[in-house]
C-alpha cells in the first residue's frame, strides 16, 4: 500500500530514489533475524540439577536448545561465547502460579446494580471459567522482566477473578507475542474460593456450594452429551453451556484444578471438595501450610508453596535504646533498674508469639521437603525482588540449597509435566537458564544472564542507580510525577517540605481521592525515598517510592503493594 | 506456667497432625453428681474410658495410669449445650438470596477462634453453629463439640450429629431483601410464600428425578435427565424429614404460620429459635411436637421483640415444649447457666427443670439427647464441673472436659490460648478481641444489604 502511493506521488524516472526507498521501507516493516542463535557459556559452574556440579565447563545453546554441556567442548564457529569465568549456570526456574503479564481488567466504576443479587449472571458471579488467559497475556507488560530478572524463564498464569477466573497457560518469561510466549495452553482450570462481593456467591460457603453444583450439572450435561453423540435419533438436543463445557477436561482428569490456597483452612476446604468431586488438585500459593504437610502429602496433590513471606521484624527497638543510652548514662541506670509492668511482660509474650509465626511461615519449605513433599514454588502474591531474599531465608530456616533449587527446577518440571523438556542443564533440553555471577543463594549474588527459549537477556549490573550518599540535593518545593501503570500513565503531585533535619511531605492526584500526608520520606545523598497509603476500594494498599534524584527530576519505582512496581519520573515546579 | 503452655500447645500440634478426635480416660471423685436425667447423687465417682462414661457410683476404684480429678464438694454436671451460636465460623450468612439451603456452614468451620476456648471457660462443650437470620431459608448449620486445640476443622465436628438447617422469619429477611434488595420477600406474608414456594417446587423436582428414575428401568428408554440443582435436593431433604429445621421466629402469628406451613409439607422436625411470643402458643407448638430455643431476658432491641416476657421459658416448658436457653452471642455464651438459673426467678423451675434447658433439652433439640446432655453411663464424657452449684450466682465452671479430654481447667489457664498467629498483625492491635462479642451475629454478612441506596431510601 505505502510503496504503491509512494510510486504514484514519486516521478517515475527517478529509479534510483525509488529502489532505495523500497528497501529502507521493507526494513521497517520486517524485522531481521538475529545473527546467530548459538552461544557458549565458557568456563561457567554448570549446576547441572540440584546436587550436580560440573566445575569450569561449557554450556552450548543453539536454536533455543541445549546441544553440549561438559569439559573440553570445542565451540561451534557462529557461536557468540559468553566468557563467564567464575559465574555459576543453572536451569532456569519454573513458576507454579503468577500473573506476569496478565492484564489486569478496569475496575468498572458504575457497574450495572444487579437486579436480583441472589440471581447474578455468570461473569458478574465470578464464574467465567472458559476465559483464557492467553487473550489477556501481554508480552510486553513488564512484571514478564520483572519476573525474569530474577530467573524465572517459565511460568504458569492464570487470569485474574474470583471464583473461577478461567484457565491458566504455561508460558515462558520472554517473547514477542502471547502465542509466541504460549508452552501449553489451558494447562489448569484455576479457581479460588473467593466470593462475588455482594451478589451469589459471596460467601466462602456459597462459593464452595456453588463448586459442587456446577462440577455435578458439568458430569451431568457431559454424560448426556455423550449419550446423545453416540446415537441422536429420538434424543431432546442437548443445549450449550460453556461454564460448564470448561469442567469437562477436569472432569476426564486431563487438566488438574489450579486452586490459590494461602491459609491452611482454604487448603482443608479445597481437599475436602476435591475429596467430595474426585478431580486432579494443585495447591498453590501456600503460606500457612505446614499443619497440613501430611494430610497434603498424604492426599497425593500437588502443591506450590508461595515465595511470599511475612516480614521480618525489625530490631529498630534495640537500636533505638542503644542510642538513648548513649545519651545519658544517668536515663539508662534508671532503664535498667525500672521493673517491668505486667503491660510489658505481655507485649514481650505477644512479641515471642508473632515471632514464632513469622518463624513457621518461612520455615514451611523445611517443614513440607522433611515430612518428603515434592513441591514447587509460585510467585503470585511474592514481589520479584524480595524472591531471592525470601529463598535465603527459607535455606536459613532449615531448607537445603539443594531442596531449595529442586523446588524452583526440576520439581515444578515434574508437577507441570514438563520434564522431558526443562528442569536440568542438559542436551536437548530447552535453553532455559539463568547465569549468575556468584552462587544463586549468595546474598551477593547477581543474575547477569537469563536465556528463555535459547534468547539472551542479559543484565548490565547497574553502578547502584548512581546514587551518590554524598551528593547535595534539595528536595524541597513541589513535584509532578508521572508513574507508568499498566492501565495507563498517572500524574501525581508531591510536596516536600523541611522538617526539622528530614522532611514531610504530602501528595495529591493519581488515585488519591484527597490530598494525604506521606508516612515518611527519607533523602540520603540523592537517593529518595517516600512512602504513603492509598486507599482502594476499601483496601490499603501501601505505596513505596526509591528514586535517585538529579538535579530538578528524579527517576525511580514505586511499588504498589501486591500490584506490583512501576517507574516513575518525577519533575520539580517551579517556583512561583 | 510457660512450660505448661508449650506443653499444652505442643498436644495440639499432635492432635492436629493426626487429624483424629482425641478421647481421654479419667476418674472425677467424691463430687455431687447432677445427671440430669437420674437426679442428683452425692459423693459420686464418675468413670471415664475412652471418651465415654463408663461408670457412675461411690469409690471407684482408679484403674492404672488414669488421672484423677477431685470433685469434692464440687458439681459434676453434663456438659452445657448452646442451641443457638455462630462462633467458629468464616461466614454466617449468604445474604445475597431469600433462598439458600445449599450453603453449609460445615464447608467453612474455623477451629481457631479464640471464642471456642472462652465458651469452654464457661462450660460449654457442645455448640449447635448456626447460619444466621438473613434469608427465609439460610444455610445448613453444625453441632460441634469444642475440642479446642485442634488445627483441624473436622475435628470439631460431631460426627454423626442430624443434620440441622436455619430458617427465619419476620423483620431479618423482609429488611434484607425486601428492603435491602427490592425483591420478595417485603412482609411476612412474602416470607411465607417464597418458604412455600420453595417447598413446592422441591416437590416437583423431586417427582421429576421419581419418574425419569422409573422411566430409566424400561428396557430401551431414552431421554434426559432433570437438570441437577443443589438446592433442590437440599430442600427435598428437608421434606423428607432428613434435615431438622431451626426457625428464627418471634412473634406468634408467624410462628402459628409456620407450624401451618410444617403440616401442609409433611415436616415433623422444626424447633423454633427465639421465640419470644412462644408463650402465646405453647399448647399448639407442644402439640404438633415442635421444640423452642428461647432468650431467658432479652428483648426491645427491634420491634418485632417488644412483646416478651422472662416467663417464656418457664411457660413454654409448663406447657410441655421440650425447651432450652440459648445465648446466640460469644459473651452470653460464657454464663448461660445464669441464664438457665433466671427461670427459677420467673417462672419457679426446679432445679432439674431449670438445667434441663441448659443440657438435655438443647440435645434433643439438635438430635444428639442419646450421646450427650446428661451423665449416664454410655454417654459421652462431656462434663462441666462447678464450684458452687451451677445455678447459684456463685457457681463457677471449673474444669470442662470434653470427650474425657480436660479442655478448660481454671488453675492452668494460660493468657495466651491462640492457636495461630498473624505473622503481620501489629503488636498493638493483636488484642484478643474478636468480633464475637455484643453483637447481633444473626445478621453478620448482610451488612452490604442493609447499606444499599435501596435499603436507606425506603427507611426515609
Amino acid at each position: 500500500m505505502v510503496e504503491k502511493r509512494f510510486i504514484q506521488q514519486t516521478a517515475s524516472g527517478i529509479v534510483v530514489l525509488l529502489v532505495c526507498s523500497c528497501s529502507l521501507l521493507a526494513q521497517d516493516e520486517k524485522e531481521l533475524k538475529p545473527v546467530t542463535r548459538t552461544y557458549a557459556i565458557t568456563n561457567v559452574n554448570v549446576v547441572q540439577a540440584p546436587g550436580k556440579k560440573l566445575d569450569m565447563a561449557t554450556v552450548v545453546v543453539r536454536d533455543g536448545l541445549i546441544i553440549a554441556v561438559g569439559k573440553g567442548i570445542s565451540i561451534p564457529l557462529d557461536a557468540v561465547v559468553i566468557k563467564a569465568d567464575s559465574m555459576y549456570l543453572y536451569a532456569g526456574f519454573i513458576d507454579g502460579l503468577s500473573r506476569a503479564g496478565v492484564t489486569k481488567p478496569k475496575e468498572e466504576a458504575n457497574r450495572e446494580k444487579i437486579k436480583d443479587p441472589g440471581n447474578p449472571p455468570p461473569d458478574r458471579a465470578g464464574i467465567t471459567p472458559q476465559n483464557d488467559v492467553r487473550n489477556s497475556l501481554n508480552a510486553s507488560d513488564k512484571s514478564i522482566e520483572d519476573l525474569r530478572n530474577v530467573g524465572f524463564t517459565v511460568a504458569q498464569i492464570v487470569p485474574y477473578g474470583n471464583l473461577l477466573p478461567g484457565q491458566g497457560s504455561i508460558v515462558l518469561m520472554g517473547g514477542k507475542s502471547a502465542d509466541q510466549m504460549v508452552l501449553v495452553s489451558n494447562s489448569a482450570l484455576y479457581s479460588e474460593l473467593s466470593g462475588a462481593n455482594g451478589v451469589y456467591p459471596n460467601t466462602t460457603m456459597a462459593v464452595i456450594a456453588k463448586w459442587r453444583e456446577l462440577y455435578r450439572q458439568a458430569s451431568q450435561a457431559k454424560s448426556y452429551q455423550s449419550l446423545y453423540a453416540s446415537n441422536r435419533a429420538g434424543l431432546e438436543r442437548p443445549g450449550n453451556d460453556r461454564v460448564l463445557e470448561a469442567f469437562y477436561p477436569v472432569i476426564d482428569q486431563r487438566i488438574p484444578v489450579l486452586f490459590k490456597s494461602e491459609k491452611m483452612l482454604d487448603a482443608h476446604r479445597i481437599l475436602m471438595l476435591r475429596n467430595d468431586l474426585g478431580f486432579s488438585l494443585m495447591l498453590a500459593d501456600l503460606k500457612e501450610g505446614w499443619p497440613v504437610a501430611n494430610k497434603i502429602k498424604a492426599s497425593g496433590i500437588k502443591v506450590f508453596l508461595s515465595l511470599d513471606l511475612p516480614e521480618e521484624v525489625k530490631k529498630d527497638d534495640k537500636k533505638s535504646d542503644n542510642k538513648s543510652n548513649k545519651k545519658a548514662d544517668s536515663i539508662k541506670a534508671k532503664e535498667v533498674a525500672k521493673p517491668k509492668t505486667a503491660a510489658d511482660l505481655e507485649k514481650d509474650a505477644l512479641e515471642k508469639r508473632k515471632a514464632e509465626a513469622i518463624a513457621n511461615y518461612t520455615s514451611q519449605a523445611s517443614v513440607f521437603n522433611k515430612a518428603g513433599v515434592s513441591f514447587g514454588f509460585s510467585s503470585l502474591s511474592a514481589k520479584p525482588k524480595d524472591i531471592p531474599a525470601n529463598l535465603r531465608r527459607m535455606i536459613a530456616a532449615g531448607l537445603s540449597e539443594d531442596a531449595a533449587l529442586a523446588a524452583l527446577t526440576t520439581t515444578p518440571a515434574q508437577l507441570l509435566g514438563l520434564s522431558d523438556r526443562m528442569g536440568t542443564v542438559e542436551n536437548g533440553k530447552m535453553a532455559n537458564l539463568i547465569i549468575s555471577d556468584k552462587s544463586y543463594f549468595n546474598e551477593k549474588a547477581k543474575v547477569r544472564y537469563v536465556f528463555v527459549d535459547g534468547v539472551m537477556y542479559k543484565q548490565e549490573v547497574k553502578e547502584e542507580k548512581k546514587s551518590d550518599p554524598n551528593a547535595k540535593v534539595d528536595i524541597e518545593g513541589s513535584w509532578s510525577t508521572v508513574t507508568q501503570t499498566p492501565q495507563g500513565s498517572n500524574d501525581g503531585k508531591v510536596i516536600f517540605k523541611k522538617d526539622g533535619s528530614g522532611y514531610k511531605g504530602t501528595i495529591s492526584g493519581g488515585r488519591m481521592p484527597a490530598p494525604a500526608d506521606l508516612i515518611s520520606v527519607t533523602l540520603e545523598g540523592n537517593k529518595l525515598s517516600y512512602t504513603y497509603s492509598l486507599s482502594f476500594g476499601g483496601n490499603t494498599i501501601k505505596v513505596e517510592v526509591e528514586a535517585t534524584v538529579e538535579g530538578d527530576s528524579f527517576k525511580g519505582n514505586a511499588t504498589v503493594g501486591p500490584r506490583g512496581s512501576f517507574s516513575i519520573e518525577g519533575t520539580k515546579n517551579p517556583k512561583n | 506456667m510457660k512450660k505448661l503452655f508449650v506443653l499444652l500447645f505442643s498436644s495440639f500440634i499432635l492432635l492436629g497432625a493426626t487429624a483424629q478426635v482425641e478421647k481421654g480416660n479419667l476418674l472425677i471423685k467424691n463430687g455431687t453428681v447432677i445427671t440430669i436425667t437420674k437426679g442428683n447423687l452425692e459423693q459420686t465417682d464418675v468413670l471415664i474410658k475412652d471418651g465415654k462414661i463408663t461408670q457412675i457410683g461411690k469409690n471407684i476404684a482408679t484403674p492404672a495410669g488414669v488421672k484423677v480429678i477431685d470433685a469434692s464438694g464440687q458439681f459434676v454436671m453434663p456438659g452445657i449445650i448452646d442451641a443457638h451460636s455462630h462462633i467458629a465460623l468464616d461466614g454466617i450468612n449468604e445474604g445475597s438470596n431469600p433462598i439458600t439451603p445449599e450453603v453449609s456452614e460445615s464447608d467453612v468451620i474455623n477451629p481457631f477462634q479464640i471464642g471456642i476456648y472462652r465458651a469452654l471457660g464457661g462450660g460449654i462443650t457442645t455448640v449447635h453453629a448456626m447460619h444466621g437470620s438473613a434469608n427465609a431459608i439460610g444455610g445448613q448449620c453444625e453441632t460441634i463439640k469444642l475440642r479446642y486445640g485442634t488445627f483441624d476443622p473436622e475435628v470439631l465436628k460431631m460426627d454423626g450429629a442430624p443434620r440441622t438447617i436455619k430458617f427465619a422469619l419476620g423483620e431479618n429477611p423482609t429488611r434484607s431483601h425486601g428492603e435491602g434488595s427490592g425483591i420478595v420477600p417485603r412482609t411476612r406474608m412474602g416470607v411465607e410464600f417464597v418458604i412455600r414456594q420453595a417447598f413446592s417446587e422441591a416437590k416437583e423436582y423431586t417427582e421429576k428425578w421419581n419418574q425419569y428414575n422409573k422411566a430409566k428401568l424400561v428396557k430401551g428408554f431414552r431421554g434426559a435427565p432433570p437438570t441437577y440443582s443443589y438446592r433442590h435436593e437440599v430442600l427435598s431433604d428437608i421434606l423428607n424429614d432428613k434435615i431438622i429445621v431451626h426457625c428464627h421466629s418471634y412473634r406468634a402469628d408467624e410462628i402459628y404460620m409456620m407450624l401451618k406451613v410444617c403440616k401442609d409439607f409433611g415436616i415433623k422436625r422444626i424447633v423454633f429459635q427465639h421465640v419470644n411470643e412462644g408463650f402465646k402458643v405453647a399448647p399448639e407448638l407442644a402439640a404438633q411436637g415442635a421444640m423452642a430455643s428461647v432468650f431467658s431476658d432479652w428483648w426491645a432491641y427491634k420491634f418485632e421483640v417488644y412483646y416478651s416476657t422472662a416467663y417464656n421459658a418457664a411457660i413454654l416448658s409448663k406447657n410441655g415444649v421440650v425447651t432450652s436457653i440459648n445465648s446466640d452471642d460469644g459473651e452470653m455464651m460464657r454464663h448461660l447457666y445464669h441464664e438457665a438459673g433466671k427461670t427459677q426467678k420467673y417462672g419457679g423451675l426446679n432445679d432439674e427443670e431449670a438445667l434441663a434447658l441448659i443440657t438435655i433439652n438443647p440435645a434433643k433439640q439438635l438430635g444428639i439427647d442419646g450421646r450427650v446432655g446428661s451423665l449416664e453411663v454410655g454417654k459421652e464424657a462431656d462434663i462441666a464441673i462447678f464450684k458452687n452449684h451451677p445455678l447459684s450466682i456463685y457457681g463457677v465452671p471449673m474444669f470442662t472436659i470434653v470427650d474425657g479430654v480436660v479442655r478448660f481447667d481454671r488453675e492452668k489457664d494460660p493468657d495466651d490460648m491462640r492457636l495461630v498467629v498473624d505473622p503481620k498483625q501489629a503488636i498493638e492491635t493483636a488484642t484478643f478481641r474478636d468480633k464475637l462479642s455484643n453483637q447481633d451475629h444473626c445478621m453478620e454478612g448482610a451488612e452490604f444489604i442493609l447499606d444499599s441506596e435501596l435499603f436507606n431510601a425506603n427507611k426515609k
